[in-house]
C-alpha cells in the first residue's frame, strides 16, 4: 500500500496535530535573539550611548551586559570616547566531557515506565563578573591623515586584561579611498581558581597558583574604496599572534572504555599549544537604495591550529518614515576542527600532546537570524533601538570517530541562543 | 540495572514525588498505566504543582474520551444508533484530527476499528478468531461510513469510535502544554512510554531515554535516545501478541483484513514535533508490517525500529 508522496504524510500530519492542540495550550516553544552595535553619525558635542541585555533564553549561561559609552566631539574633529562595560554571568558551560548518556526515563510499546538515576554532569557552574574599560582617542591631522589610540583593561574573578591599540588612516583621492594600518598589543593573566591545573590529568595536581601569562598582538592592514556614489568596498587583513597560556582551565575531556564507548568516569584536563597564529582577510560591501543599506560581508579564517573558518553576514537597514528604521540581519558562521580536537579519550590509549574537547575548537556551524528595529519616542530625545536575535549553534552530531553507543548519541547536540537588547542614543 | 530507585514520597491525590539527581519525578497511575513527570527544579512545590497538573489532564482526558465510562461523549456517540450527536469543541478537534489521519493512511488509521479487538485476544497464546466473527465485524468497522460535519457525528448503529490510538499521545501533548504554560523550567512527560520534552535541562543536557527491548519489556534497554524537544512514541508488540502458525502477530490490527499486522518490527519509535505526530507516525509505520522502515526513511523524521 501506499501511504501517498515520500514527506507527504509528515507535513499533512504536522498540521493536523497543529490543530488539534491549538484548540487549547500547545507545547511552549520559544524563539528569540545577541548583543549589539550602535550608528554614531554627525557629531554634536557630546554623544551617550548605552545598551542592556533584556533577554536571553540562553539556557547555559545568563550574561547581563549593560555598556555605557560617552564620546566627546571637540570642534577641530578630536574625538575623545569612554566605554564602561559589566558582564554578570551566570549559568555552566559544558565541560568537555561527551554528552551524558544518563537515562532518566524509558519508552516502551508496552507502557511499562521506569526510572533509572544515572549521574553525569558534563557542565561547570559559574558565576562571574567581568568589568572593562576602553579609552579611546582619535585626531585628524590635516584633512588626509587620522591617528586613534586607544587603551583597554578588564578584570574578572579570574582573568585580567591590559592593551592598548594604535591605527593610521590614510585618504586620498578626494577621500575616496582609505588606507589604514594599525597594531594592537595585549598582555592578559589567567590565575584559575584554585589553582592551574596539571594538564591532561585528572585535575588533582596543582601545578601553579600564580598568574600564567598570555600576550596577544594584532596588526592591520585594510583600504576602502568608494566605487559609485552608492557603492563602497573595504578589505582587511588582520594578523592576531598569541602566546603563552592558551588552554582553558576548566575544560576536560572524558576517557571512554574503548569497547562499548561509554564513559569511563575518567576525566582529563585538556592541553593546548602555547602559540596560536591567526590570520584573518574581510571582505565587506556598503551599498546604498533609495530606502536603505545593504551591508554585506564574508570573513575568511585561518590559524595554525588548523581551524579554518568563513562568516557570511548580510545586513539591511531599511528607513520607514518618522525616523523609524528596521534592520534584518543574517549571519552564517562554518568552521574546521583544531587539529587536536577530539571528542574524547580511548582508555588505554598513549596521552597525546595537546587535545582539547572544547566544542568551540570542533567542527561546528551556527546560524544567526535577527533584526533591529529603531524609533525614537515622541517629545522624548535621544534615539532607541531593540535588537532580537536568534543562535543555532551544532556540531557533528555522529562525527566519524564515534563507536559503540556513541553511535545512537547525538555527539553535538545543537544550542539555541536567543536575545533581546535594547539599546539607546543620545546626542546633545 | 536498578540502582538507587528513589523513595517515593506520596502525596495528596494519587502521585507520588521524589528528589531524583537534580530534578523531581513525579509518579501517578493514569490511562491505565504508568506516569511520570519529569521537572529540573530545586523548587519542590513547583514540581508538586506541575505534576498534579499533568495528573488532572490526564485523569480528564482519560474520564472524557475513555471508551470504558458510560458517562462521556465517546460512550453517547456509541450509543447513538444512527442519531446525529452534537460534540464540544476538543471532540470535534479530535475527531478532525482522526479524519485526516483516515484520509492519508488510505484508511489504516481508522477510530471505527476498535471493534476488531473483540474477536482478538493477544496473550501469548495462540487462539484466532474465526474467519466469520472476523467478517462480521469488519462489518461494523470504517470512518468511510461515518458523517461527521465539524459539529455533529452521525455514527451507523453497531459502529464504535474509541480514541484509544491517539487518546494518550494527546494527553501528552495537552500536560506538557499546560505545564510549559505554568513554568519555564525543563520537564519531561512519560504517560505510559509516550513522552514529550519540553527542552534543555540545564547545562544544555538533554534528557535521556531508554528504549526497552521488545523481548524483554522492562529489563533490559536497546539503547538511549537523547531528547531535548519534542515528541516520542513507540508502537510496538512487546507483550500483546498471539502466535498463529509459529508466527508472532503483534496486537494492532488493520481495519481492512481485521487481522494482526504481518512483517512489521517489533517495535518503531518516532521523534516529532508533538507527541500526537510521533504517535500516529508510529502506528502508520507500523501499520506498513514490512515497509516500516521505508515508510520512515520518507517522512524526515528522525526513528528508530528493531
Amino acid at each position: 500500500m501506499q501511504l501517498g508522496p515520500a514527506g507527504g504524510v509528515r507535513g499533512r500530519l504536522g498540521t493536523a496535530a497543529c490543530l488539534l492542540l491549538a484548540s487549547g495550550v500547545a507545547p511552549a516553544r520559544a524563539a528569540a535573539p545577541t548583543p549589539t552595535p550602535t550608528q554614531s553619525p554627525t557629531p554634536p558635542k557630546w554623544q551617550f550611548e548605552g545598551s542592556g541585555l533584556l533577554y536571553t533564553e540562553k539556557k547555559r549561561a545568563s550574561v547581563i551586559e549593560p555598556t555605557g559609552r560617552i564620546t566627546r566631539f571637540l570642534s577641530d574633529g578630536q574625538i575623545l570616547s569612554a566605554t564602561l562595560g559589566i558582564d554578570a554571568i551566570t549559568g555552566a558551560s559544558p565541560t568537555g566531557a561527551i554528552p551524558t548518556t544518563a537515562i532518566q526515563t524509558y519508552t516502551t510499546p508496552s507502557g511499562n515506565v521506569q526510572t533509572i538515576p544515572v549521574g553525569t554532569v558534563p557542565t561547570n557552574k559559574f558565576k562571574d563578573a567581568r568589568l572593562s574599560l576602553d579609552l579611546g582617542w582619535e585626531k585628524p591631522w590635516g584633512g588626509w591623515l587620522t591617528t586613534t589610540l586607544g587603551t583597554h583593561v578588564s578584570r574578572e574573578k579570574d582573568y585580567q586584561s591590559l592593551g592598548a591599540s594604535g591605527k593610521l588612516s590614510l585618504s586620498f583621492m578626494h577621500k575616496l579611498s582609505t588606507l589604514t594600518v594599525g597594531g594592537g598589543y595585549n598582555r592578559d593573566g589567567v590565575f584559575p581558581t584554585g589553582g592551574t591545573r596539571a594538564p591532561l590529568s585528572d585535575g588533582t595536581v596543582i601545578v601553579g597558583t600564580g598568574t600564567n601569562r598570555k600576550t596577544v598582538s594584532t596588526v592591520l592592514v585594510g583600504a576602502s574604496r568608494v566605487l559609485t556614489r552608492r557603492w563602497m568596498i573595504g578589505v582587511n587583513a588582520t594578523r592576531t599572534t598569541e602566546r603563552g597560556y592558551l588552554t582553558e582551565p576548566y575544560k576536560v575531556i572524558s576517557v571512554v572504555d574503548s569497547l562499548a564507548g561509554d564513559p569511563t568516569g575518567d576525566l582529563l584536563t585538556e592541553n593546548r599549544p602555547a602559540s596560536r597564529d591567526r590570520r584573518d582577510v574581510l571582505l565587506s560591501s556598503v551599498y546604498h537604495l533609495d530606502t536603505g543599506v545593504l551591508y554585506a560581508s564574508d570573513r575568511y579564517y585561518w590559524d595554525d591550529w588548523g581551524i579554518r573558518s568563513n562568516t557570511l553576514d548580510l545586513r539591511y537597514r531599511h528607513e520607514l518614515e518618522e525616523h523609524r528604521w528596521i534592520e534584518p540581519h543574517a549571519r552564517y558562521y562554518i568552521q574546521t576542527r583544531a587539529n587536536f580536537f577530539r571528542y574524547f579519550l580511548l582508555d588505554g590509549e598513549p596521552l597525546p600532546d595537546y587535545v582539547s574537547a572544547d566544542s568551540r575548537l570542533g567542527p561546528l556551524q551556527s546560524l544567526t537570524l535577527g533584526g533591529t528595529f529603531g524609533f525614537q519616542v515622541k517629545d522624548r530625545p535621544g534615539e532607541w533601538a531593540i535588537r532580537a536575535e536568534f543562535l543555532v549553534q551544532w556540531g557533528k552530531a555522529h562525527p566519524a570517530e564515534a563507536f559503540g553507543n556513541q553511535v545512537m548519541t547525538n555527539m553535538s547536540p545543537p544550542v539555541g541562543v536567543g536575545s533581546v537588547v535594547v539599546l539607546y542614543t543620545l546626542k546633545f | 540495572m536498578s540502582p538507587a530507585l528513589p523513595i517515593d514520597q506520596p502525596d495528596a491525590g494519587g502521585s507520588s514525588l521524589s528528589r531524583v539527581e537534580d530534578y523531581y519525578l513525579g509518579r501517578f497511575t493514569a490511562m491505565a498505566g504508568p506516569c511520570q513527570v519529569l521537572v529540573e527544579t530545586d523548587d519542590r512545590a513547583e514540581a508538586a504543582d506541575l505534576v498534579r497538573i499533568a495528573r488532572e489532564e490526564a485523569l480528564r482526558i482519560e474520564r472524557k474520551f475513555s471508551r470504558y465510562r458510560n458517562d462521556n461523549i465517546v460512550h453517547r456517540i456509541n450509543r447513538s444508533e444512527g442519531r446525529p450527536v452534537p460534540v464540544d469543541e476538543e471532540t470535534a478537534h479530535l475527531l478532525d484530527y482522526a479524519a485526516t489521519c483516515f484520509e492519508i493512511s488510505d484508511g489504516m488509521f481508522d477510530v471505527t476499528s476498535g471493534v476488531l479487538r473483540r474477536a482478538w485476544t493477544f496473550d501469548g497464546g495462540e487462539r484466532v478468531p474465526s474467519e466469520a466473527l472476523v467478517r462480521e465485524l469488519l462489518g461494523r468497522v470504517g470512518w468511510g461510513r461515518v458523517t461527521w460535519d465539524g459539529g455533529a457525528l452521525v455514527l451507523p448503529a453497531g459502529m464504535e469510535i474509541d480514541f484509544g490510538g491517539i487518546g494518550k499521545e494527546y494527553a501528552v501533548d495537552r500536560a506538557a502544554g499546560l505545564a510549559a504554560s505554568r513554568t519555564g523550567r525543563a520537564f519531561l512527560v512519560n504517560f505510559g512510554g509516550d513522552l514529550f520534552a519540553s527542552g534543555e535541562r540545564r547545562g544544555g543536557r538533554p534528557w535521556g531515554i531508554g528504549v526497552d527491548d521488545p523481548g524483554r519489556t522492562g529489563r533490559a534497554t536497546v539503547m538511549r535516545i537523547e531528547l531535548v524537544q519534542g515528541g516520542l512514541a513507540t508502537t510496538g508488540d512487546a507483550r500483546r501478541y498471539v502466535m498463529w502458525r509459529g508466527r508472532r502477530l503483534g496486537h494492532v490490527l488493520d481495519p481492512r483484513t481485521g487481522w494482526p499486522v504481518e512483517g512489521a518490527p517489533r517495535s518503531v519509535t518516532v521523534l516529532a514535533g508533538t507527541c500526537v505526530e510521533a504517535g500516529t507516525l508510529s502506528t502508520l509505520a507500523y501499520l506498513q508490517g514490512p515497509a516500516a522502515r521505508e515508510f520512515l526513511e520518507g517522512q524526515d523524521i528522525r526513528f528508530w525500529v528493531f
